[in-house]
């Protein structure tokens, strides 16, 4: 896969050393940001269902504790990260990605403006 | 039979714990409710169509111009996501299995950020370079291959007709409900069943469904034909308003009347799940006029001495006149054994009353036997009569011994909920719509906010239902219409139930019309327009793009006539599908500059046929039913999309790269 500041293959169409669009590379970076939120939200739901939440089938039938009505594996299992990530996603979408202008290559942003670098 | 067990039954009404088993009236003003949510529907068509006339009629008739704002963009986008499946499928599945359908749903946590975001920014910005109206039209610009996007035309109409017509079926059946106790409908149901009477193909349809059917393409075909995209998208944004709405105030009134969720949660706790039966139903004498059996009907046996028991019908069966014994209602043959469920769970036991039935106007006493089951292997989990089924994993699964949700399918559903509403075709074609970055941003961030308000909550009122509406395992499909009109009448406000039932209504229609003009672009903008005719006037694109969004909306309502079982299973077929088949050529196309024509081709081929492979073994090892092979114990979309990748990938690496042309267009400054 291309990295930033390698050149496309074959000699470049011009003379200039080509530069990868800034589009390109912010949203690629945002997307690897993303895909880690999802592998950490597995495992922390997944794990928690087998660790609480997870009961072989024929196995005796075990008490369930709960919180706030909820099964404890639900609660702290995927109430509590769902929260989370609404929070995350908070941050995510006004703090960390950026506002590019789709229509060309650059970044309408000011200085300042949340998401700006 | 000497070994059957044989008792006569009382004729009372089943009473459930503390609530209503047969919520009736209120109809009319749900019936006024939907009236009035169909006028604002069309007053939106009108509006959106008025606006087509001033603007490039492609571009905004199946794009709204690329113009979505963050309200529209971010409705439009959750209300398509969330679909029949989201209001009838789901809440049976969580009825049915319990909390651990939780876990199953539970990855909707990220899907917003990840659906929108992953894809989102790159797909908008590729379609404003080439100008793309379609998926297909991004795929074929990217790679300059017609052959490609032909073949990705295919795959989408292919699957989203299945879709669609599961779709016409979910829609139906709640309208149907809906409306099951207003006289006017109830009327017009005897009329329509005189007529289909002895009519070919249509003869056999229920005429309810058959009249909802009409009601409902009627409803969708036209706005969606005459609005385009923008009304598709103002729609869904009523829609998505509505379904929110309707999920908000269902949660507080069910956790009011269970007690709240505590009280609730520790009777689900000891409630053991039903049994499923057959049943010999009779009578003493022969009747002198037929006597129907309505399917969910309650059976309660025993008395002085004698073990009560309770069941409950899961199909309709019939008494012809001069029979005492009832028979299942089918046009081949007329089995004897009714299929039945029995009720394990000794509080609902001691509330049960049975159904009253008549006949001539008479009242008839009927009495039932457990018919034996034959010696077989068991082939499901059925809970084994345990308490605390419903609280953990895996839950029961009548066709799988490992259960509901074992650790592979738990991972499996975390990784497609996420990547494969990623790799939706209507998704993408929203994420090419949204005006810029900034509402990107906001929409995603909305979203989020959305899906917590849906489906979590989803969960909790479903779990109550079991508490309140015991006994609904027969039609489970039905819950979430039966949970609306008993709350609404539990807290004596009748005219709300309009309000609650248009919520799936409304689920149904924002993915159905979303369809409908995928496909109707599919075929007049990517086979017509780019292969068949690209100089064809505006007047003549125009002219086919109705007519083809008419017929494929009414070819779509004649197969859903007879109507297909399973709508949750069509609809995690097609969905799985579709994204098996896109998702790893499309996010390889968007951030992989190596990536070239023959690996994009070899990639959509190996994730569509891997994954109808593997439903086509699975069909035929289950004797007839949806239910795909799961290697390893994963679903077949996790399979699919690592077979579409890896092979996507090593393709591509050992064949020619592509044109240094494309490369430099998608990857580098201009």
């Amino acid at each position: 896969m291309t990295s930033p500041g390698e050149t496309p293959h074959g000699n470049s169409v011009d003379d200039r050393p080509p530069e990868l669009d800034p589009i390109f590379v912010h949203a690629r970076r945002e997307a690897v940001v993303i895909l880690l939120v999802f592998f950490v939200c597995l495992t922390w739901s997944v794990g928690f269902y087998v660790v609480d939440g997870l009961q072989p089938p024929g196995a005796a039938a075990q008490s369930t504790p709960t919180v706030w009505g909820l099964p404890r594996w639900v609660f702290w299992g995927l109430l509590c990260p769902w929260l989370a990530v609404d929070v995350f996603t908070f941050w995510f979408c006004f703090y960390y990605m950026k506002n590019d202008d789709l229509d060309g290559g650059g970044s309408p942003q000011a200085e300042g403006e949340p998401g700006h670098e | 039979m000497n070994d059957l067990t044989m008792s006569s039954l009382s004729l009372e009404f089943f009473a459930p714990v503390g609530l209503f088993a047969q919520a009736g009236g209120g109809s009319n003003s749900a019936i006024i409710t939907f009236a009035i949510y169909i006028v604002l529907v069309m007053v939106l068509a009108g509006l959106s169509h008025r606006l087509l006339q001033s603007k490039s009629f492609m571009s905004e008739y199946f794009l709204g111009s690329r113009s979505l704002g963050v309200w529209a963009f971010a409705l439009t986008f959750a209300a398509t996501s969330s679909s029949g499946g989201s209001f009838i499928g789901f809440p049976s599945l969580v009825y049915t299995h319990g909390w651990v359908v939780a876990l199953w749903i539970g990855s909707y946590m990220v899907v917003p950020i990840f659906t929108m975001g992953l894809l989102g920014k790159r797909i908008n910005q590729v379609a404003r370079k080439t100008g793309a109206i379609t998926i297909p039209d991004v795929l074929r610009d990217r790679f300059d291959s017609p052959g490609f996007g032909g073949l990705a035309t295919v795959l989408i109409v292919f699957f989203m007709t299945f879709n669609l017509i599961a779709q016409f079926k979910g829609g139906s059946t709640i309208l149907q409900t809906l409306l099951s106790d207003v006289p006017l409908f109830q009327d017009a149901q005897v009329l329509t069943s005189h007529a289909l009477a002895g009519v070919p193909f249509f003869g056999a349809a229920d005429a309810g469904y058959f009249l909802c059917l009409l009601v409902f393409t009627a409803a969708v075909v036209v706005y969606t034909a005459y609005g385009g995209f923008r009304a598709v998208v103002w729609t869904d944004v009523l829609q998505g308003v509505v379904m929110v709405a309707g999920v908000l105030i269902m949660l507080p009134m069910a956790i009011y009347l269970v007690g709240g969720m505590e009280k609730a949660t520790k009777e689900i706790a000891r409630m053991t799940p039903p049994k499923a039966v057959s049943l010999l139903i009779e009578t003493d004498e022969p009747l002198a006029s037929p006597l129907v059996l309505a399917k969910n009907s309650w059976l309660v046996s025993g008395g002085e001495g004698e073990a009560r028991r309770v069941f409950r019908l899961a199909a309709e069966a019939r008494i012809e006149s001069g029979e005492n014994t009832a028979e299942v209602k089918t046009e081949e043959d007329a089995p004897q054994h009714i299929p039945a469920i029995e009720i394990t769970f000794p509080k609902h036991i001691a509330a049960a009353r049975p159904t009253k039935f008549t006949s001539g106007g008479q009242v008839v006493s009927v009495r039932q036997k457990v018919v034996p089951e034959e010696q077989k292997e068991k082939v499901g989990y059925d809970g084994d009569g345990q308490a605390g089924v419903y609280m953990k994993g895996p839950g029961i699964d009548k066709s799988s011994a490992d259960g509901f949700l074992p650790l592979g399918l738990a991972i499996s559903f975390f990784f497609m909920w996420n990547f494969s509403g990623a790799g939706q075709p209507s998704n993408m074609v929203r994420l090419m719509a949204f005006k810029d970055s900034n509402t990107l941003r906001r929409a995603i961030f909305t979203v989020a906010i959305y899906y917590t308000l849906i489906y979590f909550p989803l969960v909790v009122i479903f779990m109550c239902a079991k508490v309140l509406l015991p006994g609904w395992e027969t039609d489970s499909d039905r819950i979430m219409p039966e949970m609306a009109k008993a709350l609404t009448m539990a807290m004596n406000m009748p005219w709300l139930a309009g309000l609650l039932v248009a919520a799936p209504f409304a689920a149904v229609m924002s993915t159905m019309d979303s369809f409908l003009l995928m496909i109707s672009s599919a075929l007049v903008r990517d086979v017509y327009q780019r292969n068949i005719n690209p100089d064809a006037p505006e007047k003549t694109i125009k002219r086919l793009t109705y007519v083809v969004t008419v017929v494929v909306g009414l070819t779509a309502m004649l197969a859903a006539v007879s109507p297909p079982q399973f709508l949750q299973d069509i609809i995690v077929f097609t969905g799985s599908g579709l994204s098996t088949s896109f998702l790893a050529p499309v996010s390889l196309a968007l951030y992989w500059p190596r990536f070239n024509r023959q690996g994009a081709i070899a990639g959509m081929l190996s994730g569509f046929l891997t994954h109808m492979l593997l439903y086509a073994v699975g069909y035929f090892e289950s004797g007839g039913k949806i239910e795909p092979l799961q290697l390893f114990g994963f679903h077949p979309f996790m399979v699919g999309a690592l077979a579409s990748a890896v092979v996507s990938v090593v393709v591509a690496l050992t064949t020619t790269p592509p044109p240094e042309h494309l490369v430099r267009k998608f990857f580098y400054r201009d």
